[in-house]
């Protein structure tokens, strides 16, 4: 029992930090938040530190990395906040097919995932939010060679950025498959939704057909490949959210020493120095109860309730530490220029993504027995 | 990263052997919801279990082994722990705050000669010991009190009042904080002494109180009002030099403030509350039925393993010998912090009827659930209030101040 990174994900966090000193540092960030530069110019140097193939297999050109090791990369990815597609095609959607896809599938759309020369989006909620396949209303329907999508995706992470989608539809009255739809077919229409969140989209499906091969593992319903892949998923998400409370945390503690008022340091006053301690708190929290469902899920033990509790405590700690942190900043934090509001931001937008602690809760409820049969 | 621990061939053989020597000398004793039903007779017995223990050096088993520890690593240590825990039993099995927290500061600051007198009497369980720091007029505020001892001769001569002291029963040493300077600086003018509790002019006397769970570990049931009337302590019992007790209980204090192991095991009262509620019935219908209820569930799960996670992580840091900063104080406040809400929502889920004592017959899970609606209050203050581990976790991580405060010296 060490509860320290070995050797290599010392490394690994090393290359990580390089990469948000180098390509992402908080000028581009801001710049990206404000609509003046791309995400997407810094694709190939993420790409390259191979985060996109953190839990893809060797043999399909990922690294086949722990999950641990994964948790290690969305920390850091957390810090900056750095935004794009790398959570929803490295993580989500390459779990999402090794989970459900056909060998076919996953042997064509895995390698290029890794590469990051595809980027993939998945889109299961809709305007009736919610994660449970009963919340799927979009439709597809048999045509003579495939199947036609219709119905409308909504807050859908990265659709603006995504060259190809991993789209939930209804296949019969109790069946969710996923279809595999690139981003420029026809009928399909995406567009980001303006306002307060980070790359949420609408994806819009007005009879996009797509043939037989694209219903992932050829399976009508693909459900409980996604819940598989979600439950996973949702574990390098809570060491994303780590990362970006993490920063949160250090940006409010310098500020307690730097800024003063009063003649001295407003750390000194022990209210301010109680939002500090919540942020922390908040931070270890999400930080022992994620890596300990990493954990788990790397020596193959139940994990479902280590990994819902990680999930709920990292999106609430994530959103509360950034209160908290305005608490401290007032004025200055709300200044776009200072990079407070890029992670209050990704707290909001992540506090839904994949479930919300709403959700985990229910299921955290669940996996303790905690339901009337 | 890992969050249990490999064994190897030779740690498990330990453990098999520690496992059979147990299952011959462990006495088995009730499991008294309240501490400070603990009879006389069955003290005794913890006792001389604490003496069979101590003389394998397994009553202190990571103490060394030349002042009569056990010498052994965190890992063995931990196999011993959770064999006992098998009879329900914490290392010591009784409450002794000797060997975790005042040998722990003898080791630091003694004298070689100071060491080998006390440390084996202690290591071995010949003596069991109380800490007398708190006093009527001195608690959060530990560094003003009161309780003097004045140098004649070869003695100090101590007068005052020590509250919050021990446990039932009785002990045969206490370690103290006294001023040994009246006109000394603040933190410049105490003393830290070992005190033998048969000489003349020490009274103990029983505190009228909620509850007593005691620093973790064994609960000590009862706390004492201790009264120094001019008692005689020997002037080598001062530990730490002349006006040096607050660096003293630095290390102790550093200790007692969530780095012990007891809390790494997690809470014994989160499966038994999920378990009656899994089986209870409210209006006809499972109680589970209410999704109110389920939510605070949820919630006091979730607090359990919060706390659980940061001892772990303090202990696991601990063993391989990282020095930690506001990590203990962190942990210490999300316990006290836990107890509180988990206490609410046990009263939530189970209803009146946990406030219903042993041995009435209405009391839940033989009085544990009702004890615990008092110790959660009780667990607020010992070791320092919530408010003063805010202090040390501000203090540590430096906010507001460029320096970060040192800890206390463990070694």
């Amino acid at each position: 029992m060490d509860l320290l990174l070995n050797e290599q994900q010392r490394m690994l966090q090393a290359a990580m930090q390089d990469l948000l000193r180098r390509d992402f540092p908080k000028e581009t960030l801001t710049a990206i938040d404000a609509g003046t530069a791309d995400a997407a110019d810094g694709w190939p140097a993420l790409a390259s530190t191979g985060a996109l193939g953190s839990l893809v297999p060797e043999r399909w050109g990922g690294v086949g990395g722990s999950f641990a090791d994964a948790g290690v990369v969305f920390e850091e990815l957390g810090k900056g906040p750095v935004p794009g597609p790398h959570f929803s095609s490295g993580v989500l959607a390459a779990l999402l097919l090794q989970e459900g896809g056909g060998p076919e599938q996953q042997a064509e759309r895995l390698p290029a995932i890794a590469s990051g020369e595809a980027k993939f989006a998945v889109a299961v909620t809709e305007p009736e939010y919610g994660w449970d396949a009963d919340d799927v209303q979009v439709r597809a329907e048999r045509t003579a060679d495939g199947y036609a999508l219709s119905g409308v995706k909504l807050h859908i992470p990265d659709a603006d950025a995504a060259t190809h989608f991993l789209i939930a539809a209804r296949t019969g009255a109790a069946a969710v498959g996923f279809f595999i739809v690139p981003a420029d077919a026809d009928g399909l229409s995406r567009r980001r939704v303006a306002g307060f969140s980070t790359g949420l989209g609408e994806v819009r499906l007005n009879a996009v057909a797509v043939g037989e091969d694209a219903l992932l593992g050829g399976a009508a319903d693909g459900w409980a490949a996604f819940e598989r892949a979600a439950l996973k998923a949702a574990a390098a998400l809570s060491a994303y959210q780590v990362g970006g409370t993490e920063s949160v945390f250090q940006m409010t503690l310098e500020y307690s020493r730097t800024r003063r008022q009063f003649q001295q340091p407003i750390g000194r006053f022990q209210r301010v120095q109680d939002h500090v301690i919540d942020i922390v708190n908040h931070l270890d929290a999400a930080r022992w109860t994620t890596y300990e469902a990493l954990w788990k899920l790397d020596t193959g033990r139940p994990a479902e309730a280590s990994v819902r509790l990680a999930a709920a405590l990292a999106s609430e700690g994530y959103y509360l530490a950034c209160n908290a942190a305005h608490d401290v900043h007032a004025g200055v934090g709300i200044v776009r220029e200072y990079g407070l509001t890029l992670h209050t931001k990704m707290s909001r937008t992540l506090y839904h993504y994949l479930g919300g602690p709403r959700h985990h809760r229910r299921r955290l409820a669940a996996a303790l027995g905690l339901q009337a049969e | 990263m890992d969050f249990e621990l490999e064994w190897t061939p030779e740690q498990q053989a330990f453990r098999e052997e520690a496992r059979a020597w147990i299952e011959r000398n462990a006495p088995r004793l009730p499991d008294h919801a309240d501490p400070a039903n603990l009879t006389r007779e069955e003290y005794e017995r913890q006792r001389a279990f604490g003496r069979l223990l101590g003389a394998k050096g397994w009553l202190y088993p990571t103490m060394p082994a030349e002042y009569g520890g056990g010498g052994l690593s965190m890992e063995l240590a931990m196999a011993l722990e959770e064999e006992l825990d098998r009879f329900n039993m914490p290392l010591p099995p009784y409450y002794d705050t000797g060997g975790k927290l005042g040998a722990a500061a003898i080791l630091v600051w003694g004298t070689e000669e100071q060491k080998a007198h006390f440390l084996p009497m202690i290591l071995r369980g010949e003596i069991r010991t109380w800490q007398l720091l708190t006093e009527p007029e001195s608690g959060s505020d530990l560094a003003s009190a009161r309780t003097t001892a004045v140098r004649d001769g070869d003695h100090y001569v101590v007068n005052g009042t020590k509250i919050f002291v021990g446990s039932g029963h009785g002990a045969e040493y206490s370690w103290m904080i006294v001023v040994t300077d009246p006109e000394g600086e603040r933190h410049a003018n105490l003393g830290w002494l070992m005190t033998p509790m048969d000489v003349p002019g020490v009274t103990v006397e029983k505190m009228d109180l909620l509850f007593v769970g005691g620093e973790r570990g064994a609960a000590s049931g009862i706390k004492n009002t201790v009264y120094f009337d001019n008692a005689r302590v020997p002037a080598f019992n001062l530990i730490g030099g002349e006006n040096n007790g607050w660096k003293v209980a630095g290390t102790h204090l550093e200790i007692e403030h969530g780095l012990l192991r007891s809390s790494v095991r997690g809470d014994p009262l989160t499966e038994r509350v999920l378990s009656h509620a899994r089986n209870a019935r409210r209006g006809g219908k499972p109680l589970l039925s209410d999704p109110h209820l389920v939510d605070r569930l949820v919630d006091f799960y979730a607090d359990s393993e919060v706390t659980r996670l940061l001892h772990l992580r303090n202990y696991a840091w601990r063993s391989q010998g990282r020095q930690l900063t506001y990590e203990g104080a962190q942990a210490y406040l999300q316990q006290k912090r836990s107890q509180l809400s988990k206490a609410r929502a046990v009263l939530d889920v189970i209803g009146p009827q946990a406030l219903a004592e042993a041995p009435d017959e209405w009391a839940v899970a033989d009085g544990h659930i009702e004890a615990h609606q008092r110790a959660a209050i009780v667990d607020q203050h010992p070791g320092g209030t919530a408010e003063i581990q805010r202090v040390i976790i501000a203090r540590r991580l430096g906010v507001g101040r460029e320096a970060r405060e040192e800890p206390g010296r463990l070694r």
